[in-house]
């Protein structure tokens, strides 16, 4: 095989670890983002953040909403805004970094963290 | 065990074949399961070879730190012979054992704690997760919906027990209470699993082996009113690898590197790090080769 062709195959080979790392770091973010509390389950996201936000402007202090499955769910809402909102930042600041550094990495042992030879 | 009131706790099943050491790596799940559950109610369901296996080569020490129940049974014998299935260790390596999994209908009877998460062995509990379980509404919970941790291999067949039938859930993690609507539901599984043939033909699942996601499949089926889908699902994702993957190493605490085997390519590999997230590794041998190293992170 011509060291060129291997030299493609290998940063095809790349690519392919890239790609799945960083699908690995979307759905571990997604994950991390899941939050539980009276019996319900949230996905904490910027709607939910922002509605809670709202809710607390208008004075409301107890109030009910729906989780992922559907369910009413009563919170207070001050305690629920507090907690969902230092996760979001928590976990998508530590998605970036993961990211940044995963994106620099031009190596498969980088993406890994390990040495060259594979430890 | 004497019943806690408002017990929360884990179950698991280990019954060893002639090459797979189920109740090492019951024994491996333990510990990551007190490391990152922080729970310490841990109950093993086993039979007496698989337990002094584990004696013989864990130590009583070891087992009595990482579980705190142990519940012998004995073996069906004839199902232990009748229920043999194709083991990979990789695809470099296939081999038909036994796969015995009759007793986990008896999950429900067994488990001595008001809300339980019943889980396989294999299922490495890599973050604190399934803690989003406790104290939830639904009394019984469990996915259909799963990811392989390659993103882009597909497999339509893990989908349905067959192409036109019913949703297939996943019995490598289930969440229950001890509620009358759950003990029903464990009596449908075991009736499923006693009367197998039948269901099979009813159902079409394919083969002839008995699977617990089968019989959980249908037991949702049927006490979902014959709905598809009326089971809800664990706040969390289930995070697959398959047998023909392999474990390249534990190198560190929650954080294990996977060969994975790329599609339409037996035997060719990419490499990726899994951390901090659950994981079902499908591969047996692969999960002993890195056992002690496992174990070493959090002992």
């Amino acid at each position: 095989m011509s060291t060129k062709l291997t030299k493609a195959l290998e940063f095809s080979n790349y690519r392919a670890t890239l790609n799945n790392q960083k699908a690995q770091l979307k759905v571990k973010t997604q994950s991390l983002l899941s939050y539980s509390i009276n019996g319900g389950s949230f996905t904490i996201d910027v709607p939910l953040i922002t509605f809670c936000k709202q809710l607390i402007d208008e004075g409301q202090t107890e109030v009910v909403l729906l989780d992922i499955y559907k369910n009413p769910i009563k919170v207070d809402v001050e305690m629920f805004y507090e907690e969902i909102h230092s996760r979001y930042f928590e976990v998508t600041n530590e998605y970036y970094a993961e990211y940044e550094k995963l994106r620099q990495s031009r190596k498969v042992h980088k993406i890994l963290d390990l040495n060259e030879e594979g430890k | 065990m004497k019943k806690e009131s408002n017990s929360r706790g884990v179950i698991m099943f280990a019954h060893n074949n002639t090459e797979i050491d189920y109740f090492r790596l019951a024994v491996v799940n333990a510990l990551l399961v007190q490391k990152n559950l922080g729970i310490k109610n841990i109950t093993v369901v086993t039979d007496p070879h698989s337990l002094a296996q584990g004696e013989k080569t864990l130590g009583k020490r070891l087992i009595k730190k990482a579980i705190n129940n142990i519940v012998i049974t004995e073996k069906d014998k004839r199902f232990k012979e009748l229920n043999q299935r194709v083991y990979k260790d990789t695809s470099h390596k296939t081999e038909t054992l036994s796969f015995y999994n009759a007793n986990r209908c008896d999950a429900y009877d067994i488990s001595p704690y008001d809300e339980t998460l019943l889980i396989d062995v294999d299922y490495l509990i890599l973050s604190d997760t399934l803690n989003n379980c406790w104290g939830h509404n639904n009394e019984l919970m469990m996915n259909w919906k799963y990811q392989d941790i390659m993103f882009e291999r597909k497999d339509p067949t893990l989908s349905r027990l067959n192409p036109l039938g019913i949703t297939m859930y996943w019995a490598t993690v289930v969440y229950f209470k001890k509620t009358e609507y759950v003990n029903n539901f464990f009596n449908v599984v075991k009736h499923v699993k006693k009367n197998a043939v039948y269901y099979r033909d009813i159902y079409k699942w394919p083969g002839t082996l008995y699977r617990n996601d089968y019989s959980f499949s249908i037991a949702a089926h049927m006490m979902g009113g014959f709905i598809d889908k009326a089971i809800p699902q664990l706040p969390t994702t289930l995070y697959k690898s398959f047998d023909t993957d392999d474990i390249h190493s534990a190198d560190g605490l929650n954080s294990i590197i996977m060969y994975l085997e790329k599609p339409d390519e037996p035997a060719n590999f990419i490499l990726t790090k899994w951390k901090d997230m659950d994981l079902h590794v499908m591969n047996k041998w692969a999960i002993n080769r890195v056992s002690d190293k496992l174990m070493d992170y959090v002992k």
